[in-house]
């Protein structure tokens, strides 16, 4: 009994848990995401390494690994060296951190960078996924409702579009434009609506001659309130589902497109930023590269579960 | 028949979309700050030279005249023909993008038939569980994992390009074994992720086929199980299968341009990549053109061959 009802709440629960993490990035991150107190000795710290800060003077700030006091001062590892301190040196005690997730090459604390990292690229994902669902619900509605050569013209439309290579898009529109957030969610939003458009439109040729649409229509109701009121509302779940899975897809997206470049300009941490950062460094700091790949798998992984929990556990993954 | 005509309209749109899309464009071909040693007029007379400084419509008119006649024009940054650098490109597209859908396939149907065709039940866990996280992994996390690992840390494996730099003094099988031992990784990259999204498919299809009534029939005949799976139940699971071919091809071409950049594969993914970020304007048309024409002929294909292999759509579709 135990086995499968876990597995029903394991990927919705990862999911609220995710969004949550990200949402609270704020609040929940130990250091701002670009906090540099000592390039030289917190570049590379491995997962789970406790360190002390040592505040020099006012301006100046050592991080030092494995501590220890010695007779009227400190000594501590920094950049692979042995150092020692005078505690009549220091104003203040040392203070300690701890990093979680390891450090990068510049001293930034990866468990701050990667809250706030996730806070952006959902942040944009889901903005790009709404935008994609009010546009395929747009027009796969009036398309479907419409009907006659609105209809032809529309689809005809549709299909131009599904036709040209998504990346090829972006990598015109990157060109086009400075690459900047807004770009970057209206860029995913308006190349992943085209497949939501067509469902969209069978669903609503198929109610629009059932007396869902015509017992409203004929007590005089507007074509608006019929598709707000009467028709959208038979739909939800294919559109929660399908919003869902674009959520998942413009994770990946997103991501990739960071990695090569195109994404939001820094200072703005995203996950495929994170992986394009840690790249060059892979042989000696493997977690930097980790992290975001592993959170950016686990998030998909918690959608499309959540998605096919809620379509029933017969249907099969959407490779769309 | 009535397919194959429809097709003209969708290319001319896909031709003008991109068309307008280069337009829009803030920048002008050559527009970039001169360097040192420039002319002041240079840039001007290389428009002039490419025919980029004549109106809108009449460039939109040779364009189309141009892509029907097969003429692609000039690139404005290579100074060598659109059609010679894409069919070199192409050719190294299709064999890692050709590759990786045929091991995508292959690999995601069996896994799939395992999965649903299992006795036990720890077997279907194994494969449905590995399938959902590796579907979930980005194909360019997989590519700087695996780099690092089976290329740097290993050195079992080429870390990008295509060929090593003695190639040319190799022999004829030397070389072509250089070739597969760098083809290797981008190919995992690339259609690891796929195939497990394919097992997962494969494996729900494959257990609504075997739930039937005549696949209970043929085991009450005595036809052994494994041959009931591979005769009656891959037979059901083909057309959906075919399916999922002509949606795979889109997903590829987009995936294999990051891919591309990462392993420097030189193929149309970075072609294209390159030509973007230097503005080279005939060879984004011609680019996107090819790779438009190529979605859209896997999707006529997907649709033949199942009509092919399944009488009920050959008869709906006149």
């Amino acid at each position: 009994m135990r086995g499968p009802r876990l597995r029903i709440a394991a990927g919705p629960a990862a999911l609220v848990l995710i969004l949550l993490l990200a949402a609270a990035a704020p609040w929940l991150a130990p250091r701002p995401p670009d906090l540099q107190e000592d390039v030289a000795g917190a570049r590379y710290l491995a997962p789970f390494t406790r360190a002390v800060a040592l505040q020099i003077d006012a301006d100046h700030v050592r991080i030092g690994t494995s501590p220890r006091p010695t007779a009227g001062g400190w000594e501590y590892t920094r950049a692979g060296r042995r150092e020692r301190v005078d505690a009549t040196d220091l104003p203040e005690p040392p203070s300690p951190r701890f990093y979680l997730l390891g450090t990068d090459g510049l001293g930034w604390d990866l468990a701050s960078r990667l809250l706030y990292g996730a806070r952006h690229s959902v942040g944009i994902a889901a903005l790009g996924a709404l935008l994609a669902l009010l546009l395929g619900v747009g027009v796969g509605s009036a398309a479907g409702l419409a009907g006659g050569w609105a209809d032809a013209l529309l689809m005809r439309g549709v299909d131009v579009l599904r036709s040209v290579p998504r990346l090829l898009v972006y990598l015109l529109c990157a060109t086009l434009f400075r690459p900047s957030t807004v770009l970057l969610v209206l860029v995913l939003g308006a190349t992943t609506w085209t497949e939501l458009a067509r469902l969209v439109r069978i669903e609503m040729l198929a109610l629009r001659r059932s007396d869902l649409a015509s017992a409203p229509r004929a007590s005089g109701a507007s074509p608006a309130r019929i598709l707000g009121r009467h028709l959208l509302p038979q739909i939800a779940p294919l559109l929660v589902v399908s919003a869902a899975l674009r959520f998942a897809d413009t994770v990946l997206l997103e991501s990739a497109l960071s990695l090569l470049g195109l994404g939001s300009p820094p200072p703005a941490v995203s996950l495929g930023g994170l992986i394009a950062s840690g790249r060059e460094a892979l042989a000696e700091a493997w977690w930097i590269v980790a992290w975001p790949g592993a959170l950016i798998s686990l998030l998909v992984v918690a959608l499309r579960s959540t998605a096919s929990r809620l379509v029933g556990a017969s249907d099969p993954p959407s490779l769309a | 028949m009535r397919r194959l005509v429809a097709i003209l309209p969708l290319a001319l749109g896909v031709l003008t979309v991109v068309f307008l899309l280069l337009e829009v464009l803030p920048g002008r071909p050559f527009g970039l700050e001169p360097g040192t040693g420039v002319r002041p007029g240079a840039a001007d007379d290389l428009r002039r030279i490419f025919a980029a400084d004549r109106p809108l419509v009449e460039r939109y008119l040779d364009w189309l005249r141009g892509f029907l006649t097969g003429d692609l024009g000039i690139s404005f940054a290579y100074r060598r023909p659109v059609g010679a650098l894409i069919s070199e490109a192409a050719g190294n597209t299709v064999t890692l993008a050709g590759l990786a859908l045929a091991m995508q396939f292959l690999l995601g149907t069996a896994a799939g038939t395992a999965a649903a065709a299992a006795d036990r039940k720890s077997i279907d866990r194994l494969i449905t569980g590995t399938s959902s996280v590796l579907y979930s992994v980005p194909s360019f996390w997989l590519a700087v994992v695996l780099v690092s690992l089976v290329s740097v840390r290993l050195g079992w494996l080429p870390v990008s390009q295509m060929r090593s730099l003695d190639a040319a003094e190799l022999g004829p099988w030397p070389r072509l074994v250089d070739v597969l031992r760098h083809l290797v990784l981008p190919c995992l990259s690339l259609a690891l992720p796929a195939a497990a999204g394919i097992a997962l498919y494969v494996r729900d299809e494959m257990r609504a086929t075997l739930a039937r009534g005549f696949i209970q029939a043929a085991r009450a005949r005595g036809t052994p199980r494994a041959g009931v799976v591979l005769r009656h139940g891959l037979a059901g699971v083909l057309r959906p299968v075919i399916t999922l071919f002509g949606l795979a091809v889109p997903g590829l071409l987009g995936g294999s341009v990051v891919i591309e950049v990462l392993f420097a594969w030189p193929g149309m993914g970075r072609l294209a990549y390159q030509a973007v970020l230097s503005r080279d304007e005939p060879l984004v048309l011609g680019c996107t053109w090819v790779a438009s024409l190529a979605v859209i002929a896997s999707s006529l294909a997907a649709d033949l061959l199942a009509a092919a292999v399944d009488p009920r759509v050959r008869e709906a579709t006149p």
